[in-house]
C-alpha cells in the first residue's frame, strides 16, 4: 500500500516557490527558511522510504539531507531549479544511510519471537511432544524395578546412594536395574 | 517510533532555522575555476621566476612532440579546473567530471609520439631509464600549494560530490605543475617523462581520491 507522502513529488509551481524560499533563506529569512524544510520534509521522507523501509532509517535519512542541505546552502543558486539540488544531496545521504544500513545488518542477527532452546537443529525439530509422550510410554512398560531406577536417578535426579535411601535397593543393584533399562529403552525407542 | 523519529525531524528544522545565518550564493563555477587558475598562474610564476626558465626550453619548443606535451599538460590542467569546480555543485551533472579526457588523451597521444621519435633518433638507448627525482619532487612540491587553494575554494563539495571533486582537482594541480616543471627543468627521454610527470599526476590523483574524505574533514563548513 502506498503512503500519502508517496504522492509529494514537486510540481514546476512548487519547485518555483521552493527556490524563492531558499534564496529568501541564503538571505537570512528565518520564517522563509521554517517554511521550506516544513514543506520539503514529506518530500525527502518519501524519497527515502522508497529505498530504505524501516522507517527509523528513513527518518534518520531525512535528518541527515536537512542537515546536509544546511551546511552547504550556499551552494544552491536561485537562478536555477530547486529540485535537482535538493535530489542531488538526499540521494547522496539516503546512499550513505543504505550503507551503514549494510554494515549494521551484517553484524547483527534476527531473532525470531520463538526463541530457540538449544543451539542443535534437531532439538528445535518439530515432533519433540511426540517424542517425550513415546518416552513416557516406554518407561511406564519397563518392569517395576526398573521403571523405579530411571524415575529415581534420571527424572529426579537423585544420586545412587539418595536413590538407594529412598528405594531400599542397594546401590549394585540400582546400577544393574538402571543399565537394563536404558537398553530396553534404547530397544523400544530406537531404530526399528 | 516513527512519531519520535518526526519530533526528532521536527526538533532539528528548529535547530536549523535557529542557525541560520546569511550567506552569499557561490559565483559562476566558471568564475571560480578562472580565480583559482589566476592563483596557479601567479604561483607557478613565482616558482619559475625563483629558479630560471632553463635555456633550451625555448629551442625544445620548437619541436612539435614538446609543443603538443606541453599543450596536453596545460590543456588537461585547465579543463580539470573547470570541471572540479563544476562537479562540486550537486546539481551539475557528474558527466563534468570526463570534461578533462581531451587534455589527458593529447597529452598521452604526444608522451607516445614523443617515445617514437626518442626511438627513432636514438634506438633502444632512447628508452633508457633512469631516475628523475628532482621533477617527481617538484611536481608534488608545486602542487601542494595550488591543491591547498583549490580544496579551500571547493570545500562545500565534501558532503555531496567528493571523489569526483577531488580527483579533478588533483588533476588540474598536478598537471599545471607539470607544465611548470617543465620549462625549469628538461633534457630527459620521453619515457622519463611518461614515468615521473604521469607517476606524479597518478599519485596525487590517487591519493587525494583516497583520502577525500580526511582532506575534505580539513576545510569542512562547521556543523550546525
Amino acid at each position: 500500500m502506498s503512503s500519502p507522502d508517496e504522492d509529494r513529488s514537486p510540481g514546476p509551481e512548487q519547485d518555483v516557490g521552493w527556490s524563492a524560499l531558499m534564496a529568501a533563506a541564503q538571505g537570512g529569512d528565518r520564517a522563509a527558511y521554517r517554511r521550506l524544510l516544513t514543506e520539503i520534509t514529506p518530500y525527502l521522507r518519501a524519497l527515502a522510504r522508497r529505498s530504505l523501509h524501516r522507517p527509523a532509517d528513513a527518518e534518520d535519512a531525512v535528518q541527515d539531507v536537512l542537515l546536509t542541505l544546511h551546511s552547504i546552502r550556499q551552494t544552491y543558486d536561485p537562478a536555477r531549479p530547486f529540485q535537482p539540488w535538493l535530489v542531488a544531496i538526499a540521494r547522496r545521504r539516503i546512499v550513505d544511510r543504505i550503507r551503514i544500513q549494510i554494515r549494521t545488518t551484517g553484524r547483527e542477527t534476527a531473532i525470531d519471537p520463538f526463541q530457540e532452546t538449544f543451539a542443535a537443529p534437531e532439538t528445535n525439530e518439530g515432533g519433540f511432544e511426540a517424542d517425550s509422550i513415546a518416552l513416557r510410554r516406554a518407561i511406564a512398560a519397563l518392569p517395576p524395578g526398573q521403571r523405579q531406577a530411571v524415575e529415581l536417578l534420571k527424572l529426579k535426579d537423585m544420586s545412587l546412594k539418595e536413590a538407594s535411601a529412598a528405594s531400599g535397593a542397594s546401590v549394585p543393584a540400582l546400577k544393574v536395574a538402571m543399565h537394563r533399562a536404558l537398553k530396553a529403552l534404547k530397544g523400544a525407542l530406537g531404530p526399528k | 517510533m516513527t512519531e519520535t523519529g518526526h519530533t526528532r525531524t521536527e526538533e532539528l528544522i528548529t535547530q536549523l532555522v535557529a542557525d541560520i545565518r546569511p550567506v552569499r550564493p557561490l559565483r559562476p563555477p566558471m568564475l571560480r575555476a578562472l580565480a583559482w587558475l589566476a592563483i596557479a598562474v601567479l604561483v607557478i610564476a613565482a616558482v619559475v621566476a625563483a629558479i630560471g626558465i632553463r635555456p633550451d626550453f625555448m629551442d625544445e619548443m620548437g619541436e612539435t612532440h614538446y609543443q603538443l606535451e606541453w599543450a596536453g599538460a596545460m590543456l588537461t590542467g585547465i579543463l580539470a579546473a573547470v570541471a572540479a569546480f563544476h562537479v562540486s555543485l550537486p546539481d551539475r551533472p557528474r558527466a563534468w567530471a570526463l570534461l578533462p579526457l581531451p587534455g589527458l588523451a593529447l597529452w598521452l597521444f604526444s608522451i607516445g609520439y614523443g617515445c617514437m621519435t626518442d626511438w627513432v633518433r636514438h634506438g633502444p638507448e632512447g628508452f633508457a631509464l633512469g631516475v628523475s627525482f628532482f621533477c617527481f619532487r617538484s611536481i608534488l612540491l608545486i602542487s601542494l600549494p595550488l591543491s591547498v587553494a583549490l580544496l579551500a575554494m571547493l570545500r562545500l563539495a565534501g558532503p555531496v560530490r567528493p571523489v569526483a571533486t577531488i580527483a579533478c582537482g588533483m588533476l588540474a594541480a598536478s598537471a599545471l605543475s607539470a607544465c611548470a616543471v617543465d620549462m625549469f627543468h628538461g633534457d630527459e627521454a620521453t619515457l622519463m617523462v611518461l614515468i615521473w610527470h604521469g607517476g606524479a599526476v597518478a599519485l596525487l590523483v590517487g591519493l587525494g581520491t583516497l583520502f577525500n574524505r580526511r582532506l575534505f574533514g580539513l576545510f569542512a563548513p562547521r556543523p550546525a
